[in-house]
């Protein structure tokens, strides 16, 4: 092919790709479009599907497009649409991650619209909303609900002679060292986020100061307590899985039914119910954490700053949130929600469905005065990051206590004072 | 006539950019245009939240003055790089072996060939199972042994998790270095041995003055391919550790990661991936000049 010949080709296909996306956003532009990005629900398709259905009852005018990713890539996946500038106009979130976002004026205010919408916002837990809130404005509206509990293997406690869960802190040291011995651990504990920070709340330890600046866990109290639970680890009283910064592991690991008791959030008891044929409302037993001291791990959804319909977002928001949508994604996830009156009607739909699971769900919606683990630092994820490794080395009895915490402070405290 | 020489010459240069332009305009969009934006993004504070402010060297001075991590994951990486000659040695020994006439070695040859096909995330997880502490082989083999009361943690030992994955990653790779090791031997003219041999030469002998000079080239391939492998082995210890415990088996590539996209802090993990880069380049330079300066050379025709 000649050099002219060449170049006719390649502008010809240049004309008519121009004309074609020409047209395409054309076309695209005639209509409203909305997008959603939830974490980890792919199971979510036929409640979705209602979903988007009753919002165009009201808003049959906007196309809704849903976006799902796992956990792991979730961050990576929202960042680089925040870059590209298309980010998702509503996005399901858990964690800490928001409180990165929010500091640095990526979400938008939602407080606003909460005040606006009075019944909506009443409807509420004001204890779960109030998880999203940061320097006085709400970015979050609580989505599905769950906080950490305490899981116990009947079977284990009969062999052991204990007729019920522990009351106190040094109850479950003893409970569980009972429950030790050959290929059984008496304890575990999921540790991603700060769930495992009803361990410290129950010793009366703060991880940072009132005001958020300066680290204030490095007490007497806490080296004893990280004393106590590090020999413990290196008994096998506290199965050592507990340390790995995992969650399938500890579930995989209760589901065998090798361990005690398990500190986890509710969504656990789904998970090693499906890998445990053993587990029944006869053998696995819920309760709350002694002193009832527990860390949320609810979701909420939030509103990216970069949404071009914030409206429209809004109301879709408020629907998947509150009433049928509300009760359409409990009984499509079996979960509890942040709506008061759909929590009422899905409590009474597991007792009936699946009676089993109950008691782990009571327990998510007492004790909302003890909630922990989830102070609204703008550096969470890097705070969790400059704490944890260093517990996790006291755990597996690579350094001492006081060694681990000391260390664990200062870093803690360069996070909290850098830029 | 010069004219139309030039012009003839012109029109094949346009030809011969057209041809490449594509593949230029995607290197310079991909690699070098990002790595220039890294740079400048190294001396900013930035998020994709706010609009950019100058920082100077406060990124660079952080890493070197107060991150720990960051110094872990650069000893865990040179570390990492210092295991590649162990995989050479166990793949030279396999090259050698397979190299013999025995019979079915061609069968030795695939089986041992067959991990490296294998994808590295598999390869993770087949590992940490291996290295489970409770239904691990491993940990079965040492307790059948008597060599172990309760499980070793491999993974979730800071001792053990970086050695643990070192081990997944030579495994991975050391098919590969046999089948380049065993190229190299079967171009060795098999009438130097015979010579030597006339001479007298013992089988050490000929190893240590045939065989391994002629060698060189293929080693020298294989280290550079495990210096690479050191500097991009994210999936397996994505999938195996995580860069745990403790940051004991964080590579900085694991790191740069984990800064970016899990604290979100991309001005600093920019500054992260130039000393990562400069670490790397300093690399290549060394072993340029350890192999006569001629590596990567055209040979003039």
């Amino acid at each position: 092919m000649t050099l002219k010949r060449l170049t006719g080709v390649a502008i010809g296909t240049a004309v008519a790709m121009a004309v074609g996306l020409g047209a395409t956003s054309a076309l695209a532009q005639s209509q409203k479009k909305i997008s959603i990005m939830t974490w980890n629900i792919p199971y979510f398709e036929e409640g979705m599907k209602k979903w988007i259905d009753l919002y165009h009852q009201k808003r049959p005018d906007v196309q809704v497009e849903w976006i799902d990713k796992k956990g792991t890539e979730f961050s990576t996946f929202y960042q680089t649409q925040v870059v590209a500038g298309t980010a998702p106009d509503i996005i399901d979130i858990q964690g800490g991650l928001w409180l990165e976002y929010a500091s640095q004026g990526g979400l938008v205010d939602l407080t606003p619209l909460m005040q606006r919408d009075k019944e909506y916002t009443a409807g509420l837990y004001p204890e779960f909303a109030n998880g999203w809130r940061f320097e006085g404005k709400n970015y979050g509206v609580p989505f599905y609900i769950s906080k950490t509990l305490l899981f116990y293997n009947k079977n284990m406690f009969k062999e052991a002679g204990l007729s019920g869960p522990p009351q106190t802190f040094d109850q479950l040291m003893q409970y569980a060292e009972k429950m030790t011995g050959g290929e059984k651990s008496g304890l575990m504990t999921l540790n991603f986020d700060w769930l495992y920070w009803p361990f410290f709340a129950v010793n009366g330890i703060e991880l940072v100061t009132p005001d958020l600046k300066k680290a204030a866990f490095n007490t007497p109290k806490a080296v004893a307590l990280v004393e106590r639970l590090a020999k413990a680890t290196q008994a096998g009283v506290i199965n050592k899985i507990s340390w790995t910064g995992r969650w399938v592991e500890p579930n995989g690991a209760f589901a065998a039914g090798n361990i005690g008791m398990l500190h986890a959030h509710a969504p656990a008891y789904f998970w090693f119910q499906s890998k445990g044929p053993w587990v029944n409302a006869d053998t696995v037993g819920a309760a709350n954490f002694p002193g009832g001291w527990s860390t949320p791990n609810s979701h909420a959804l939030l509103m990216s700053k970069g949404t071009k319909h914030p409206e429209e977002a809004w109301d879709f928001m408020k629907l998947a949130t509150s009433g049928e949508g509300a009760f359409i994604f409990g009984t499509g996830s079996n979960n509890l929600t942040g709506d008061k009156a759909a929590n009422a009607r899905l409590m009474k739909y597991f007792e009936e469905k699946i009676p089993a699971v109950v008691p782990a769900l009571k327990t998510q919606l007492e004790n909302l005065d003890k909630l922990v683990g989830n102070w609204p630092l703008a550096k969470d994820a890097q705070v969790k990051e400059a704490f944890y490794p260093e517990l996790q080395a006291a755990m597996m009895g690579e350094k001492s206590a006081k060694e681990a915490l000391d260390e664990a402070e200062k870093k803690v405290n360069r996070v909290l004072q850098r830029r | 006539m010069a004219f139309a020489i030039r012009k003839k010459r012109t029109r094949e240069l346009l030809l011969i950019w057209f041809f490449l332009a594509p593949s230029l305009l995607i290197f310079a969009l991909y690699r070098i245009i990002p790595l220039l934006w890294n740079g400048v993004l190294s001396f900013e504070f930035w998020s994709p939240y706010k609009p950019a402010e100058f920082a100077g060297l406060y990124h660079y001075e952080e890493m070197i003055l107060y991150d720990d991590v960051f110094w872990q994951s650069f000893w865990n990486t040179a570390v990492f790089m210092a295991s590649a000659p162990i995989g050479i040695l166990f793949a030279l020994v396999i090259a050698l072996l397979v190299d013999t006439p025995i019979r079915g070695r061609n069968v030795y040859r695939t089986i041992v060939f067959m991990s490296y096909p294998v994808m590295t995330v598999a390869v993770g997880i087949i590992w940490q199972w291996l290295y489970n502490e409770d239904v691990g082989l491993i940990n079965y083999i040492l307790r059948s042994l008597g060599m172990s009361g309760r499980g070793i943690p491999f993974l979730n030992s800071s001792t053990y998790a970086l050695p643990a994955v070192i081990v997944a990653s030579i495994w991975q790779v050391v098919g590969f270095y046999m089948i380049i090791l065993l190229t190299g031997l079967q171009n060795i003219p098999q009438s130097l041995y015979e010579a030597a041999s006339i001479d007298g030469a013992s089988a050490w002998q000929r190893f240590k003055r045939i065989t391994l000079p002629l060698l060189r080239p293929s080693i020298f391939l294989c280290f550079v391919i495990g210096i690479i492998n050191s500097f991009t082995n994210f999936d397996l210890i994505y999938v195996m550790t995580d860069g745990g415990p403790s940051h004991a088996t964080e590579l900085l590539v694991t790191y740069i990661y984990r800064v970016a996209f899990k604290l979100g802090q991309f001005d600093y993990a920019a500054a992260l991936t130039i000393v990562n880069f400069a670490f790397f380049v300093f690399l290549a330079w060394l072993a340029n000049r350890l192999s006569g300066g001629e590596a990567g050379a055209v040979e003039s025709t």
